[in-house]
């Protein structure tokens, strides 16, 4: 009896593997097999043409790569200060719990709220307007939570002794941080970022209002009022249009490459993320 | 020994180098409080220049944590109190404008386990030189040849320099770390069990090392070795458990301490290393 549960509870556990690998594979199925025809050289270096109907994406590229860039110089700076004051300056257990409650905190915020967030303050009282600035901030704010809590992970998993080693050498803390702390958690930060950033790229909610529009826009020119396309904007009003099949074929196409994008940075943080583990166990 | 410039020295510190002050070392009723425990209590140790002084007793004594206290370093592990007092060259180094980073500059620690830093065996060599930031950048390869020749490391590795300092063995890693806290060029050394970790041969290098070293430099060497003990200290003084905290059982030089055993705290330890493990 006791070998039959243990079984059938093997046998539970393996499912939920299957089913996690099996939603996977039926997402890449199922874009992959409409978004395949519509891809073409021509589809990632022309513009859009006929309200979505014809034409490329390039543009949508430009600015996705555009938000997630700035989102990445504007969360790494504040996530390295965040992990510091976790890791080094607070050395109170109870202090650094609540900062990382913060974190999962700010985590849980629906990207929407940041959205209308970003339509209050940078839209409307910095009077920016649409512009990628306000996009990329936002999306910054959005992932900070995930680059911090990787960066932390790190700087926690680093071993005692190299502080412990440059502090008997004299070095100051400030010394330490940069000797020491920063130069062997940079892998954390770029994990963190990557995995941040896949997404960033992703997500529509924040940057409906505040950065991102349909069609009209090529590179910004300016901050103020220069909006920028991207890929996720691009699916959710493609998708309403979706009835007409000559839309329906750039709509798949745009979602697969989106997705292409997201699995690319999660799959450059993987390799990373298992180095940082090998490190930790030889270190 | 570079003339002293430090701030917290100043003519003190020039003066020390010559023999009119007895002790470079000294502490005062040195208690280390976890929680509501002591791990060390009242310790009184007075350690002369150009010596080796040696630390020993059983394991979870204290001494580690003792000498840790000698350079603050004891302040990187949280939740320990230290009270009473340490003296280096008659300035209390507990006092509020000690400057900690500058003292440890003076009294380098090598630690049980080396330490090197995942770089190049140079990079590790003039790590503490580069930070401190007082020796000017085309003299760090003086700087790594001085302290690698010190540390009888250089024939060794004067061909791979710039090689993982990873690669070495750890015999030869603790030497690249001790030729980094001899980079520094510091007037006390403190050895937390250098040796136990090191083959038989590595150990006798490391040896030959701090008997040199004592001609320029005061030694503090925590072992659990006996033997070593006697070939290497000039004094000991001996710290064991006692009403439930690390406490200075004698001091003496090492001659008389350990050819003559007196008190029964330290005849059971002699006794029990004895039966545990009998001396070469």
């Amino acid at each position: 009896m006791r070998r039959f549960k243990h079984h059938v509870f093997r046998f539970a556990t393996g499912a939920c593997v299957v089913l996690a690998c099996g939603v996977l594979v039926l997402i890449v199925l199922a874009i992959a097999m409409r978004g395949l025809p519509a891809i073409s050289w021509q589809f990632f270096t022309e513009q859009i043409r006929l309200v979505g109907a014809d034409g490329g994406i390039f543009y949508n590229l430009v600015g996705t790569f555009i938000l997630i860039g700035t989102a990445f110089i504007v969360s790494a700076p504040i996530a390295v200060g965040l992990a510091l004051v976790h890791g080094v300056y607070l050395r109170e257990r109870r202090h650094r719990e609540r900062l990382t409650l913060l974190l999962y905190l700010l985590n849980g915020v629906p990207s929407i709220l940041f959205g209308l967030l970003g339509l209050i303050v940078f839209v409307k009282f910095f009077g920016l307007g649409k512009s990628w600035l306000s996009g990329g901030v936002l999306l910054g704010m959005l992932i900070l939570p995930t680059v911090t809590i990787a960066l932390i992970e790190r700087i926690a998993s680093l071993p005692g002794k190299y502080v412990e080693a440059a502090a008997g050498l004299g070095l100051t803390q400030s010394q330490i941080i940069w000797s020491v702390i920063l130069p062997q958690s940079l892998s954390g930060l770029v994990t963190g970022s990557l995995l941040g950033l896949a997404h960033a790229a992703g997500e529509t909610a924040p940057i409906m209002f505040t950065a991102t529009i349909f069609a009209g826009a090529t590179f910004p020119h300016a901050i103020k009022e220069s909006p920028v396309l991207s890929l996720p904007y691009h699916i959710f009003i493609l998708a309403q249009d979706s009835f007409d099949p000559a839309v329906g074929a750039k709509l798949w196409g745009t979602a697969l490459t989106l997705l292409g994008l997201v699995l690319l940075l999660s799959l450059v943080a993987l390799p990373l993320r298992l180095k940082i583990h090998e490190e930790a166990h030889h270190g | 020994m570079a003339e002293s410039t430090d701030p917290f020295l100043g003519a003190k510190g020039v003066a020390s180098h010559s023999t009119d002050v007895r002790f470079v070392l000294e502490t005062r009723g040195l208690t280390v409080r976890a929680g509501g425990r002591d791990l060390l209590r009242a310790v009184n140790l007075s350690i002369a220049p150009q010596q080796v002084f040696g630390i020993i007793g059983p394991s979870g004594a204290g001494k580690s944590t003792l000498l840790k206290c000698l350079n603050r370093l004891i302040e990187l592990t949280p939740g320990l109190r230290v009270s009473g007092d340490v003296r280096f060259h008659q300035e209390s180094i507990y006092a509020a404008n000690m400057d900690v980073d500058s003292l440890r500059a003076r009294i380098g620690i090598l630690f049980q386990q080396p330490v090197v830093f995942p770089k190049s065996i140079l990079q590790n060599v003039i790590f503490g030189t580069r930070h401190l930031g007082k020796v000017p950048r085309k003299e760090w390869p003086d700087v790594a040849e001085r302290a690698l020749r010190e540390a009888a490391l250089w024939d060794e590795v004067k061909d791979r320099l710039r090689e993982s300092a990873l690669l070495l063995s750890v015999g030869q890693q603790q030497r690249l770390c001790l030729a980094r806290t001899l980079a520094v060029d510091p007037e006390v050394i403190l050895m937390d069990e250098p040796t136990s970790a090191l083959d038989p041969k590595s150990t006798e290098a490391i040896e030959e090392l701090i008997l040199q070293f004592k001609q320029r430099r005061t030694i503090v060497l925590v072992t659990h070795n006996l033997a070593q003990a006697r070939r290497v200290t000039d004094h000991v003084a001996c710290i064991a458990v006692h009403d439930g905290a690390g406490q200075l059982i004698d001091c003496a030089p090492g001659d008389e301490l350990l050819g003559d055993a007196q008190g029964d705290e330290v005849t059971a330890y002699f006794e029990s290393r004895k039966r545990s493990k009998p001396e070469p």
